[in-house]
């Protein structure tokens, strides 16, 4: 899956720029599906590497590594709330696990921060807060859809 | 002998310098919270790359110069540039046969004042004598960015430098900026940070060329003096002042003119001739005579430094 991720980001997803704002980001969607009580460092190693990777096929250094990282740090905090009780101890966060609306909640949460993150780094030297704003805004949007239509179709597997 | 003294140490880790003091509590401490050591370490790894990306070479393995990504971009590339080849070769072509027609009447112009029989065959390639162009492939670029790079399949093995010109069919394109073993990052004139000494062909005055993000055709020439006077539609050709580029390398248009911001001089919009949306084939120039030039004045500006230090020295 990693694999698969990293070759759509670059040769498809980067390239996609809807009205000049939104590019979808869908490997954060990679740090959305750590299982529960996954050990944290090795979460954030692979969510370092997977940046990194990105990072060196858009020639943006440190700009995904460094966000994608942030991610998997606050993961488990952003998926504490959803988890029900009584459920398995490597639970993978999912429609089926969490039930439609907090799974929606939780991977917009998780995107809308990844977001902000990314394009505040990417941004650094030249801020522009509209659009910066619309960037974020649009990435978002447009990140969920494509997660929310890939759970769809794994889910119908 | 060894392994019997091995086993006498106590179970629990104890501070090889002070035998007094019981380590437990900074190992525990460590182990508990190594994810966010971990974490603290990534982040500053990410942000060294993020900061010393404009400035710093080793950056090169951590960009699309880097053998891997550059080899999986010229794989995709090569799928995709069939797809746009047709188009490429049409204006390759037309602009070729606008040359040719050029190059006659030119040469039989010069041959007219001058009687020279030379004019008449070989005229042209001397002035492009001096140049060793390097061909190459663009294997990945963008457009949208406010600092967009292009990648290319040349590296330091096939004679590429740090600072050489890049040109197409078209016109100019950039200079190289990062220099890998089989690939190399160009700045192309689409990069906030690019700066072409450029002039306005047949008038002589000359500006730089500066890009600020947005379209990728519209160029604009800045420090234009306001006693300059062209015409709309003039074309735009590098100056030679530079190491860089030698003089007449078509940059594109004249397409409006502004006041710059100090009203102090003209702000030119160039319509950029070269196509960067539909690039393939690029020339790397290596300038060896102009290199050769520059070697010469840095040697002369050497020897007078180490003058000058000898006479501070005696003073």
């Amino acid at each position: 899956m990693v694999c698969s991720l990293v070759l759509a980001q670059v040769f498809v997803l980067n390239h996609i720029h809807l009205f000049g704002i939104a590019t979808p980001l869908l490997y954060v969607y990679f740090v959305i599906l750590f299982r529960r009580n996954y050990p944290q460092w090795a979460m954030m190693l692979w969510a370092f590497l997977m940046g990194l990777v990105i990072d060196t096929f858009s020639n943006t250094p440190g700009v995904s590594s460094g966000s994608l990282t942030l991610m998997a740090a606050v993961q488990p905090f952003v998926s504490r709330p959803f988890v029900p009780r009584d459920s398995a101890d490597d639970l993978q966060p999912g429609v089926d696990t969490f039930g439609a609306g907090p799974y929606l909640l939780y991977a917009a949460i998780m995107t809308v921060l990844f977001c902000l993150v990314f394009f505040s780094l990417e941004m650094f030297s030249f801020f522009n807060l509209v659009e910066w704003a619309e960037c974020v805004g649009g990435s978002s949007m447009l990140t969920l859809v494509l997660i929310l239509v890939i759970d769809h179709v794994r889910g119908r597997q | 002998m060894t392994t019997g003294r091995l086993g006498q140490v106590p179970k629990s880790v104890v501070c090889p310098l002070f035998p007094s003091c019981r380590m437990n509590n900074l190992t525990e401490f460590l182990a508990k919270y190594k994810h966010w050591f971990l974490f603290v370490l990534l982040e500053v790894c990410s942000l060294v790359l993020l900061f010393r990306f404009n400035n710093y070479q080793g950056s090169v393995w951590f960009t699309s110069a880097n053998y891997v990504a550059g080899w999986a971009y010229e794989a995709g590339s090569e799928l995709t540039s069939y797809l746009t080849m047709g188009k490429a070769n049409e204006e390759l072509t037309q602009r070729n046969v606008l040359l040719e027609q050029q190059v006659r009447e030119l040469s039989a112009r010069l041959y007219d004042k001058t009687h020279d029989p030379r004019y008449l065959k070989r005229g042209q390639y001397r002035f492009l004598e001096p140049f060793k162009l390097i061909p190459a492939k663009v294997v990945s670029s963008t457009l949208n960015k406010a600092n967009n790079f292009i990648t290319i399949n040349k590296g330091s093995w096939d004679g590429v430098r740090k600072d050489m010109g890049v040109v197409c069919g078209n016109g100019v394109v950039g200079t190289v900026y990062l220099v890998g073993i089989h690939y190399s990052v160009i700045i192309p004139v689409l990069n906030s940070k690019s700066n072409i000494s450029c002039s306005i062909q047949g008038r002589d005055y000359f500006g730089y060329l500066h890009w600020t993000s947005g379209p990728s055709s519209i160029a604009y020439l800045d420090d234009v003096p306001r006693h300059a006077r062209f015409r709309i539609g003039d074309r735009v050709v590098t100056s030679g002042y530079s190491a860089i580029f030698p003089a007449g390398v078509l940059v594109g248009k004249v397409k409006h003119v502004y006041n710059s911001v100090d009203g102090l001089s003209f702000r030119i919009a160039v319509k950029l001739s070269t196509d960067f949306g539909n690039l393939r084939d690029v020339c790397v120039i290596d300038n060896a005579s102009i290199r050769a030039r520059k070697q010469v004045i840095e040697a002369a500006q050497d020897s007078i430094r180490s003058l000058a230090e000898e006479s501070g020295g005696a003073e």
